[in-house]
């Protein structure tokens, strides 16, 4: 077994899941720095869910180990009270009221001045006048928040959320949004399995991208979004009209991948991080420079492309909805 | 308090706010000691102790038993329907403790109903009678220690069986059960015999019999897994 390394709160080293022949997680390795909020993300099927029951210690590996705080979570009872999970079930009782739901779950965690630290969370989320009703009567949104509050109660290390805004409208997933960010602050790691990928790129720092059982990306989502296969930029030509020109010349860099001309502007695509040598180029070659803005990609194109060069099913935007609104769990 | 204590009466809690099942339990209670009063008298017995005696050996079992596995269906398989299952599983506690808790908090309540059952039984018997009916000293011996032990066993291995299988096989094993049950509490009397009695020693022994089934149950939790119940929930 390798060393652990303390500065991560999640190590996943090659693990390996089989179910009924069917291979669900291929070697797949990670690691969650402390603090971090990091995004899980793939498509429905992809494995994402038996990632998380694996870190929680709800599945076991076939092969490989996945610690957290250095440890799993399978057989380490103790280890547990530092780790939250929110699951899309929310794991509450719906013939208890909101105050009856924290206080069984502090209980059990432990938590010490309960009634104090209920009264705290129950204002947190924004349900201190609900405390008393019974939860089977909340909306959706309601109960996903008092879900999270239960999962801080004990105040743990590590928070694992399973599809937080699922089924939340817009100002629901806002909601949820807001209070990731503010625990986040708290310097909570947050290990966030999502195939919103909004909801990621608002909320997370770092992300890993599954599919078919593999990881297929892992990186900041800065890193991601102006990485090496994808960066733009978008010239705009002191004078338009030597476009064709300008274009032609770009067209002979080795870094440039493939340019397009549209009302005024010239879009290259770089096969590297730096445009640097397509601007001097142009300077060199005696062309004024008005403009160049770099584009950065956002995460659902890096989503797609990767989706697509691992021979997934997404080939367009409109399928990644489709997907989402799938029941089949990863 | 202890882990399993908080399971054990967080069970009981919502078991008593669950009016509709409470009122399914009492009816069952209630209906199976109101007519089994006066089936004792109408198949009589020599004495009062011996009557009584036959009937409440096993009739407490079997509603002990049925009213158990009512509440466990609410315990154990609705927990793992609505999913918390998992939730709870990702706590702290292990999962022997859990399953203990869940045990606990339906015993209680269970047991609670049998004594009131048995209890409008014997009452019903005796105002037929015009007499006060006493069970001997080792039925009540029996209702205090064999009685909540065996109640706990089959409450137990039931829990077992609906955390363990999927849906479908549970299903399946809850026709199989409440058949089984209500056939036993209907005829265990015929089985037994009218003049059936049982003695300080006898009852001593079924005590080590129930004992060693308990040890039996405990014995059986090592295969609980959580990797299988929580690819049987729905």
């Amino acid at each position: 077994m390798n060393e652990y390394n303390s500065n991560n709160s999640i190590e996943v080293r090659s693990v390996t899941k089989n179910f009924q022949g069917s291979q669900v997680l291929d070697g797949i390795s990670f690691s969650v720095g402390r603090g971090e909020v990091f995004g899980f993300l793939g498509p429905n099927g992809a494995g994402k869910t038996t990632t998380l029951r694996i870190l929680l210690g709800l599945l076991r590996p076939d092969s490989g180990e996945a610690l957290v705080l250095g440890k799993s979570l399978d057989t380490a009872d103790a280890q547990r009270k530092r780790v939250g999970v929110l699951f899309e079930n929310n794991g509450l009782i719906d013939r208890f009221t909101a105050r009856e739901n924290l206080r069984y779950y502090a209980e059990l965690y432990e938590v010490s001045d309960i009634e104090k630290r209920i009264s705290e969370l129950l204002e947190y989320v924004g349900l201190s006048d609900r405390g008393d009703d019974l939860v089977g009567i909340f909306s959706t949104g309601m109960k996903r928040k008092l879900g999270l509050a239960r999962a801080i109660l004990h105040k743990p290390d590590i928070l694992f959320l399973d599809e937080p805004s699922s089924g939340l409208d817009p100002e629901g997933q806002k909601m949820v949004h807001d209070l990731i960010v503010g625990l986040s602050g708290q310097s909570m790691t947050i290990f966030l399995n999502s195939h919103n990928l909004d909801e990621v790129s608002r909320v997370c720092s770092k992300v890993a991208i599954l599919h078919h059982g593999t990881i297929q990306a892992y990186d900041s989502i800065e890193r991601l979004r102006a990485g090496p296969s994808g960066s733009e930029i978008t010239i705009t030509l002191s004078d338009p009209a030597l476009g064709d020109r300008a274009v032609a010349m770009i067209n002979a860099l080795p870094c440039v991948t493939s340019t397009l001309q549209e009302h005024g502007h010239i879009k290259v695509t770089l096969s590297g991080q730096s445009g640097s040598a397509v601007l001097e180029a142009l300077i060199t070659g005696g062309f004024g420079v008005e403009e160049a803005v770099r584009q950065k990609r956002t995460l659902e194109e890096i989503y797609l492309d990767v989706v697509r060069e691992a021979g997934g099913i997404l080939g367009n935007p409109e399928s990644v909805a489709i997907q989402e609104k799938g029941s089949v769990k990863g | 308090m202890n882990g399993i204590l908080v399971i054990a009466k967080k069970e009981i809690r919502q078991l008593t706010h669950n009016t509709q099942l409470m009122v399914s339990a009492l009816i069952m209670a209630f209906i199976f000691g109101a007519i089994s009063g006066p089936a004792l008298i109408a198949t009589g017995g020599t004495g009062a102790g011996v009557g009584i005696d036959s009937l409440v050996f096993t009739f407490a079992l079997m509603i002990g038993l049925l009213i158990g596995y009512i509440l466990s269906g609410q315990t154990f398989l609705r927990e793992k329907q609505e999913g918390t299952i998992e939730t709870l599983l990702a706590g702290p506690l292990p999962i022997k403790d859990i399953w203990l808790g869940k045990v606990i908090g339906v015993l209680i309540p269970a047991y609670i109903l049998t004594l009131a059952s048995t209890a409008l039984m014997i009452i019903i018997a005796g105002s037929l009678r015009g007499d006060i009916l006493i069970p001997s000293g080792p039925i009540i011996l029996h209702l205090v220690t064999v009685v909540p032990a065996f109640i706990a066993c089959g409450v137990g291995v039931l829990g077992f069986i609906q955390l363990l299988l999927g849906m479908r096989e549970n299903q399946i094993i809850n026709v199989g059960v409440i058949f089984g049950l209500i056939f036993l509490i209907s005829f265990s009397r015929e089985l037994l015999g009218p003049g059936f009695t049982i003695s300080w020693a006898g009852e001593g022994l079924i005590l080590v019999i129930t004992g060693g089934l308990l040890l039996a149950v405990n014995a059986m939790t090592r295969f609980l897994n959580k990797e299988r119940i929580v690819r049987s929930i729905p």
